[in-house]
Order: C-alpha cells, then sequence, then structure tokens
C-alpha cells in the first residue's frame, strides 16, 4: 500500500473516468439499421465485368483455393477483308467463383489483364446453404454494379497510362489532319499564287515546328538580372521560348482533342433503365430494387451489344478483338488505345536536379514552404522534360 | 380450534417433521437443511407465541448464522458434493437419548407452564427486554458473553495450532514427501539442519550438497 | 395486522402504535393482506426489472458501447424478453445432483428477497406493514438467502458451484456483521427500529442548538459508506462478486442452473440491489422526503411527510424511487469502474477495515446521543 496520493484519490479518479466515459458518444455501429461506410477498396466480393474477359485463364489459374471455374469454347471469326486469314476467338461459357472457398485474397483481381475483375464493397451474401455461395456469371455480372468508381488520383499526379496515351492518340491524329490541312492549303498557295494573309496568321500557330531563333524575352531579362553571362541567358531564353510555345501548341491541341474523340465515344449512361426488362420483372413479382438493378444491367448489355455490332459492321472482324467496354464508365479507356508512343514512365530525363523556375515561383507566391516548393518544381521539370522528349519523338 | 392454534399446529408439526428427518437423513447435509427447517419452524413458533423479536433472533443467529456455519463446515470438510450418503451406525443409541431428554423436558415444561394458554403470553416490547436484560440479567448476559469469547478463542487455538503454547514455535506436522524431490522437503531439511530429515525425502535426491552446506552456513 | 400487534393488543401493551399503512381495505384483514401482497409482489417484479434495464445501459455507455438496443424502444423490453427466453429455456438439472435440494434452493434464496419488501416504506403510507422491528427484520430475513445460495451450491454436484456457494457463505457472514452493526447506530440514533419511525425522526432531526434539518446521511457518512460497501458486498455485486467471479468460477453458484431458476436467482440479486437501495433510503436519505426540511406537498403530520393526500403520496413514491435509482446507479457504477477483489482482500478488508470502523461509528453515536 505504498501510495504516494492519499489512498481513495485513485478511486475516485476510476470513478471520474467511467463517468466521463459515459457522456461519450458510443463507438457501437448499428449495422443492420445503419449500414457501415466502407472504403472504396474493401474486399466485399468479387465482381466479374465478363466482356473483358478472354478466357485467358490467369485468374483461375492464379487462384491459391482454386475456386474460379471457367468454360469456354472457340469461336471462328470470318477474315476481316477478302482473302484475309479466320481467326479464332475465345468465347466465355461459365464464369464462377465459390465464395465458400474463396479467401478473399485478391490475387486474380490483381492479375486480371483486362480489367474483367473488380472488387466490390458488397459483403451481404452469407446464405443457408453452401451451394449457394457458388456465384455463377450473372451473380458476379449483378455484382458489376456495385462496384465504386475508383478513388481520385492524388492533385498533380501523372495520368494513367491508358488515358495518356489515348490524349497522345488524339494528339497525333489532330496533327495529322492539321499538317493535311496545312498541305492543302499550301497546294491551294501555290496554286492561287495569292497568300491569304489570314490563311497563313491562322496556320502559323498550328504549325508543329518553333522557330529555333527566337528567343523569350521575359527569361532572358530576368536572367540577366540574376547576372547570369549573356551567352547563358540567350540560350536559356531560347529553350524557354521554345518550351512555352510546345506547351501552348499542347494546350491547343488537348483541348481540341478533348472536344473531338468525346463525340465518337460510345458511352452508355449508367442510370437508365431498360423498360422492358422492367416491365418483364415487375410482372414476375420481383421487388421494384431488384427489377431496376437488372434492368439497369440489361440496359448496359443491351447498349453493349449495339456498339458491338455497330463496331463489327464499321471495322468488320478486327473490330471484335477491340474490347467493347467502353460501355461502363469506369472500365473505359483501357486498352482501347494502342500504345502508340512510349508512356512518359519509360522515358529517361537527366539531370534531375534541375527545378521549374515558373512552378517554383508560382509555389513560393502561393505560399509554400520553400522545401515543398522546391520538389514540386523539381517534379514539374521531370515532367515538362519527359513531355518535350515526347514530343520530339511524335515531331520524329 | 381457532386459526391460532392451527397455525401453532402447522408450524409445530413443521418442527417437528424437521427434528425426525434430520436425525433420520442419511446424507449429512440434508440432516444439516433438515436441522435448518426445524430451526425456522422454531423461530416460527415463537412467532405464534407473540414473542416476534426473539423469532427474528433466531432467524438471523441459528438459520442464518449456525446453520450456514454448520453448512459451511460439512461442505469444506467432509459432505461429499451431490447425493452421496454417510451414515451413523449409532442409531439405538440417539434414540435412547433423545427419548430421555425428550421425556425430562417434557415433564418440565408442563410443569412450569402447564396452565397457561397461548392467548395469555403477551410477547414484550424489544425495549422493556432491553431494559431487563441491561439491568437485572447483566451479569449472567455478560458471563455468557465471555462464554462465547472463549469459544472464539478456543478456535483461533485449534486453527492456529503452530503458534499455540504460550507462543512457542512448534515441529510442524511431518508429511512424508514420497519419492519426488520436492523443494518443500530440502526447504525443512535446510532449516531443521540435520541429517536426520532424510527420511522426508526417502527414496529420493536429498537436493546438491552444496546447497545444504550453504543452509547450514 | 400482524400477528405482533395482535399479541400487544392482548396484552395490552400498545406503547408501540404501528403508522397505519395506506394499503388497508376498510377493516378487513384478508382484502388488505391480498392488496399487500400484490403492492409487494408488483414491487419485486418490476423495480428490480427497471434496475437491470438501467445497469444494461449504464454499463453499456460507460464502457464506450450502446447497451440492449433492438427489444423495445433503446432496448427498454430487453429483459422482459430476457424473462420470456428463461421461461421458455429448457430446465436442466445435473445426474449427479441432489435434485430436491437443486431444485428449491432458488426459492430459499428468493423468498426472503420477497419478504424484505413487506416492512419497506416506499412513500408516505406504501408499506406493508409497519413493523416495530423492521430494520432487524429486513437484516434477519435477508440473511436466510445465504442459506438459498449454500444450497445450491452444493447441490449442483459441480465445484466450481461449491466453491461459489462457499464463498457466497463465507462473504455474507463477513459483511453481515458490519452491516448490522451500521444499521444498529441509525437504530441508536432514531431510538427505532421500526423504518417508518426512522424516516420520522430524520425528518424530525435538528442539529442541536440550530433549526436546521438533517439526514442521518450527514452524522452517519462513515455509517453511510461501511452499509453501502457492505451492501454491495451482500449482493454480491462487483467488485465483491467472488462467488460469481465468471473468469476463475465459470459462473459460481449459478453455474449449472438454467431457465425459470436462474432467473430466480438473478432476480434474487436484482431485488436485492432495490431492498438494500431502499434501506439505505430509509436509513439514511430520509425516506420519501425530498430534501432535508422541506416539508412534502400535500403533507401534514410529523415532520409534515405524513398524512398526505393523493399528490404526496404520488411524489413520495417518485422521490423514494428515485434515491432508489440513484443508490443502484452509484452500485453499477462502481461494478464499471473497480476491478475484483481477491477472496482473502475481501474477507481481510471486512474483518480488519469495515468491523472495527463500524464499531466506532457505533461508539461515536452513541457517545454523541448521550451528550445532546
Amino acid at each position: 500500500m505504498a501510495t504516494t496520493s492519499p489512498p481513495g484519490v485513485g478511486l475516485l479518479k476510476g470513478l471520474g473516468v467511467t463517468i466521463k466515459q459515459m457522456f461519450k458518444p458510443a463507438v457501437t455501429q448499428q449495422y443492420p439499421h445503419v449500414k457501415p461506410d466502407l472504403p472504396p477498396r474493401t474486399r466485399g466480393v468479387i465482381a466479374l465485368m465478363d466482356e473483358n474477359c478472354t478466357v485467358c485463364m490467369l485468374c483461375s489459374r492464379e487462384c491459391p483455393d482454386w475456386c474460379i471455374y471457367i468454360d469456354s469454347h472457340k469461336e471462328t471469326v470470318p477474315p476481316a477483308k477478302e482473302g484475309g486469314r479466320a481467326r479464332t476467338r475465345n468465347v466465355l461459357d461459365r464464369f464462377a467463383i465459390d465464395f465458400a472457398l474463396c479467401m478473399y485474397c485478391g490475387i486474380c483481381v490483381e492479375v486480371c489483364p483486362f480489367d474483367a475483375l473488380f472488387w466490390s464493397p458488397e459483403f451481404e451474401y452469407s446464405e443457408y446453404d453452401i451451394d449457394k455461395l457458388l456465384h455463377e456469371k450473372g451473380k458476379l455480372r449483378e455484382w458489376m454494379d456495385t462496384v465504386p468508381p475508383p478513388p481520385a488520383l492524388d492533385e498533380g499526379a501523372d495520368a494513367p497510362g491508358e488515358v495518356a496515351t489515348a490524349i497522345e492518340k488524339a494528339n497525333q491524329e489532330l496533327e495529322a489532319a492539321k499538317a493535311k490541312a496545312a498541305e492543302e492549303a499550301r497546294a491551294k498557295e501555290q496554286g492561287e499564287q495569292a497568300p491569304a494573309a489570314g490563311d497563313a496568321a491562322a496556320a502559323a500557330p498550328a504549325e508543329p515546328e518553333v522557330k529555333a531563333g527566337e528567343i523569350d524575352q521575359e527569361t532572358f531579362d530576368r536572367l540577366i538580372a540574376e547576372g547570369k553571362s549573356e551567352r547563358i541567358a540567350r540560350s536559356k531564353a531560347k529553350a524557354a521560348y521554345v518550351k512555352k510555345e510546345k506547351q501552348r501548341l499542347k494546350e491547343q491541341a488537348e483541348q481540341q482533342a478533348a472536344a473531338a474523340p468525346a463525340a465518337e465515344e460510345p458511352k452508355v449512361e449508367a442510370g437508365e433503365i431498360d423498360q422492358e426488362t422492367f416491365d418483364q420483372l415487375i410482372a414476375e413479382g420481383k421487388s421494384e430494387r431488384m427489377a431496376r438493378a437488372k434492368a439497369k444491367a440489361a440496359y448496359v448489355k443491351k447498349q453493349k451489344a449495339k456498339l458491338r455490332a455497330e463496331a463489327e459492321q464499321a471495322g468488320g472482324g478486327d473490330a471484335v478483338e477491340a474490347p467493347a467496354a467502353e460501355g461502363s464508365g469506369e472500365a473505359a479507356a483501357g486498352e482501347a488505345a494502342p500504345s502508340a508512343a512510349p508512356r512518359k514512365a519509360d522515358i529517361e530525363v537527366e539531370g534531375a536536379g534541375e527545378i521549374d523556375q515558373e512552378t517554383y515561383d508560382a509555389l513560393i507566391a502561393s505560399g509554400k514552404s520553400e522545401r515543398i516548393a522546391r520538389s514540386k518544381a523539381k517534379a514539374a521539370w521531370v515532367r515538362k522534360k519527359k513531355q518535350e522528349q515526347m514530343d520530339a519523338e511524335g515531331d520524329a | 380450534m381457532t386459526g391460532h392454534d392451527l397455525a401453532f399446529l402447522v408450524v409445530a408439526l413443521v418442527t417437528g417433521g424437521g427434528a425426525l428427518l434430520t436425525v433420520t437423513s442419511k446424507n449429512l447435509v440434508h440432516a444439516a437443511l433438515f436441522l435448518a427447517v426445524t430451526l425456522s419452524g422454531i423461530a416460527g413458533v415463537f412467532l405464534v407465541l407473540a414473542a416476534d423479536f426473539v423469532a427474528l433472533v433466531q432467524l438471523v443467529v441459528y438459520v442464518g448464522a449456525v446453520a450456514v456455519l454448520f453448512l459451511f463446515g460439512l461442505m469444506l470438510t467432509r459432505a461429499p458434493i451431490g447425493r452421496e450418503a454417510l451414515d451413523n451406525q449409532n442409531r439405538g443409541l440417539g434414540i435412547a437419548v433423545s427419548g430421555g431428554l425428550f421425556v425430562v423436558l417434557s415433564v418440565l415444561v408442563i410443569g412450569a407452564f402447564g396452565g397457561t394458554t397461548a392467548a395469555e403470553v403477551g410477547g414484550p416490547r424489544v425495549g422493556d427486554i432491553g431494559m431487563v436484560i441491561f439491568n437485572t440479567w447483566v451479569l449472567p448476559f455478560e458471563v455468557l458473553s465471555m462464554l462465547l469469547l472463549a469459544a472464539l478463542i478456543g478456535a483461533i487455538l485449534l486453527a492456529r495450532r503452530e503458534t499455540g503454547d504460550s507462543g512457542e514455535e512448534q515441529a510442524p506436522t511431518r508429511i512424508d514427501m514420497g519419492t519426488a524431490p520436492s523443494m518443500e522437503a530440502e526447504r525443512m531439511a535446510r532449516l531443521e539442519g540435520g541429517d536426520d530429515q532424510a527420511e522426508l525425502t526417502a527414496g529420493g535426491d536429498p537436493g546438491p550438497a552444496a546447497g545444504r552446506g550453504e543452509g547450514r552456513a | 395486522m400482524s400477528i405482533a400487534e395482535m399479541a400487544n393488543a392482548a396484552a395490552g401493551l400498545a406503547q408501540f402504535s404501528p403508522a397505519p399503512s395506506l394499503l388497508e381495505i376498510g377493516d378487513s384483514f384478508w382484502l388488505s393482506a391480498v392488496l399487500k401482497i400484490a403492492v409487494v409482489l408488483a414491487v419485486f417484479f418490476v423495480v428490480p426489472l427497471v434496475v437491470g434495464y438501467m445497469e444494461h445501459k449504464v454499463m453499456g455507455h460507460q464502457q464506450a458501447r450502446l447497451g440492449p438496443m433492438e427489444a423495445g424502444p433503446h432496448g427498454s423490453l430487453q429483459l422482459v424478453a430476457d424473462g420470456i427466453k428463461f421461461i421458455q429455456k429448457e430446465d436442466l438439472i445435473p445426474s449427479a445432483a441432489d435434485k430436491w435440494v437443486f431444485a428449491i434452493a432458488p426459492g430459499v434464496a428468493m423468498v426472503p428477497a420477497i419478504l424484505i419488501f413487506l416492512v419497506l416504506p416506499l412513500g408516505p403510507g406504501i408499506w406493508g406493514v409497519d413493523f416495530e422491528l423492521g430494520l432487524f427484520y429486513a437484516l434477519a430475513v435477508g440473511s436466510v438467502t445465504t442459506l438459498g445460495i449454500l444450497m445450491g451450491g452444493w447441490a449442483s454436484a459441480n465445484k466450481f458451484s461449491l466453491i461459489g456457494g462457499l464463498r457466497a457463505a463465507a462473504q455474507l457472514i463477513a459483511y453481515e456483521l458490519p452491516l448490522i452493526l451500521a444499521g444498529i447506530a441509525v437504530a441508536l440514533q432514531a431510538g427505532t427500529l421500526s423504518l417508518v419511525g426512522i424516516v420520522e425522526a430524520q425528518s424530525t432531526f435538528f442539529i442541536p442548538g440550530t433549526e436546521i434539518n438533517l439526514w442521518y446521511l450527514f452524522p452517519q457518512i462513515l455509517g453511510f459508506g461501511i452499509f453501502f460497501i457492505a451492501a454491495m458486498a451482500e449482493l454480491a455485486r462487483p467488485p465483491f462478486d467472488m462467488p460469481i467471479a465468471d473468469s476463475e468460477l465459470v459462473f459460481g453458484y449459478m453455474t449449472e442452473y438454467t431457465g425459470i431458476k436462474y432467473a430466480m436467482y438473478m432476480l434474487t440479486e436484482y431485488a436485492g440491489m432495490v431492498s438494500m437501495s431502499a434501506l439505505m433510503v430509509v436509513l439514511y436519505l430520509g425516506g420519501w422526503q425530498l430534501l432535508p426540511g422541506v416539508p412534502m406537498p400535500g403533507c401534514g403530520g410529523s415532520g409534515n411527510i405524513f398524512d398526505c393526500n393523493a399528490l404526496g403520496v404520488g411524489l413520495g413514491v417518485a422521490v423514494t424511487l428515485g434515491k432508489i435509482m440513484l443508490l443502484t446507479f452509484l452500485m453499477v457504477w462502481a461494478r464499471t469502474t473497480y476491478p475484483r477483489l481477491r477472496e482473502d482482500q475481501l474477507q481481510r478488508f471486512s474483518w480488519l477495515v469495515l468491523v472495527p470502523l463500524s464499531l466506532l461509528n457505533l461508539a461515536i453515536i452513541a457517545v454523541a446521543k448521550g451528550v445532546f
């Protein structure tokens, strides 16, 4: 009983702890009444986007529990061109996951190369009969409706590879179109022998080549003011000019590109439902919720089918191979655009120590600490360099 | 026969039956429980006779304390759990002694209070009892409490045998520790410091010689 | 009319005139008896449920939980649901058990718990009997509960039950002493053992030489502390729940009990909380008196808390029940706060701390009573 404080103080303190706790909110989750707020990456159930599946069997092979069952058959697709070779294609007959065996390791989702498997946070699918835990293709497809959109990218992060390549492709097309237009204009110019000043002015900014002799006066002045030698200042200012011009051109192109592909993107509105299916299900006595969900799925499926049919008509056999996944907003872009240009990450940039002065100044001006500004500016510099190299390669 | 008589009859029957079962029951704990019934019945008899204070004393002292201690002691020592029977073979002697006692007490009680009826026995108030005990009968009361004190001290002496005789340490009862090497045996051997304790660990290892040497030093 | 009253009347000793209960119906003995039994049983079965619900909720919130939420609004019918469940359960008796003793043990424990309510005054005129020996009666009858616990522990033919029963008996004997000694000090100060008389004595107790009315809580704060701790130990409430000690004894003497018998033991415990709290209210907190020195609205008589009209009676009952809930809340609070004592600590605490203190308390009160 060798206590420093008088006896009984500890007892009173203990009472204080419990009475304080009594007036704090409880941590209990009223689960069946209040659904838990689960993070988007929750491993609840695995959903299947069966249109994306190419029956590569990777998931099934990697599954540690062997709980994925896949059946398929091959179909011969007629040649795309007259006299071409007929191709074969795997058609998915059965895709089932036995959730009684599944240990939710997520390897199947990781290995899927075609974005056909997703995690859904839905977890309320317990059954009285263990057999019912074997979810077949249809049920796995239904889970797809519960997959949340992927978390937003960090601010200032590089665009995902597939998006970057899509932009790249759009840029190339645009530039090709411009080049064509310029050629036509030149032809016209040559033909008419009367250069229209307006046309030339309009074409000038579209010119992807940047005149090398120009310097960026602003940069030049600043550098001189900083006490750099004229030679250095001039060269840097030249570089800055080129950079700026490129940036401007790129932005322009991106704006145009953003407008262009949006129109042709075969997008399916997620909110729509298939009225026919809905009515039918309601007539069958299903609950409205279920009918609505199924009708939604049916609508998406139909639209997809329609799009695929269109694509097939338009592009012949080859188009079938291109996954028609654009339907679901999130699973979208995907592998649609072939990677024409190397990805940013593959480009090596020398001189990682440099910083992008512009970014740095802007960040300092917005009140960031020097350390942060410096590191961000460094990153911005690297990014710009990469962009330049890519542009250069693209031009080449 | 009034309701009063009827109540007395019922209580008396319960008491008598409980008493009979107490002595005839083969199960020790059952006997103790029937004793508790008998003692409660006696409290009931007191109540019927309008002696409510005595009835409550009977309840708190005999049922609440004595019977519980009785059971407590039985359960701690020798009563088998559940319904196993233990029987004492002294029935004849028991019948003779209790029968003789019953006759003597009956004669005495009838001789002393034979003519009175229940209605005339007025229960005294608690205050009156207190006044009487602590005025007229204070000496016998204190002597009785000395008796209880003596019993208490006796119980303590029995329970703490080592320090019994005028506080001198008595040798503890030795227990054959068997063949297993025992820390306790070693400790005792070291305490006593002699090889004459070897039988304590008969057949076993008497412990490391060095350790014993240290113990002696 | 109790037997004692009849005897008093017969002997012409009418110094103690019991305060009349409002539950008397005219002069009819049997009708009054039925009404009193009904009231006592209603209190016995309802108030412990309220206390139990309060315990669930308070414990829950003090442990960052919500407590019962499903049965009824905010789980308020949880204990009713529990009761229905207990009735439905199979009545299991271990094959090695002593069947008769096993069967009647919960009854032996519960009946005294009911009987205590007979003398507890819950409001002006709301009592079964104003018994001259009320306090002694309550403590004496309560001591019989021990027997039921011991019987149950032994008859279960289970070593945990037996140890639990023995612990219960040892504990009850150890803590009955300070309990009774603390109660005696109150009786000494009030000059009566009648519970109604003690309430009346408190309403007319003034600090010597002044007009300030006080409850016995203030002069006997030590006694109240002793009584409260001893009451918790008597009821085997945590932190004194060694007879049950679920971490070491499974569930002590209740290990083998299921269904309705188990419910009877539990009801005994909660009714014990209520009756012990009611005793403390009567002994130390001025019974149904709102505050010391505050006359009850609609009441007259001694201390302005007797001879009440309907408003006064209702208010009095509400005040008593409120005080009971406050004390049971304190018990629950202690339960969530303190870990269980060890058996030897428990015994040491009683014999070496509480008994000497209660004797000291008794001596102080006796001397003070003699001086003033």
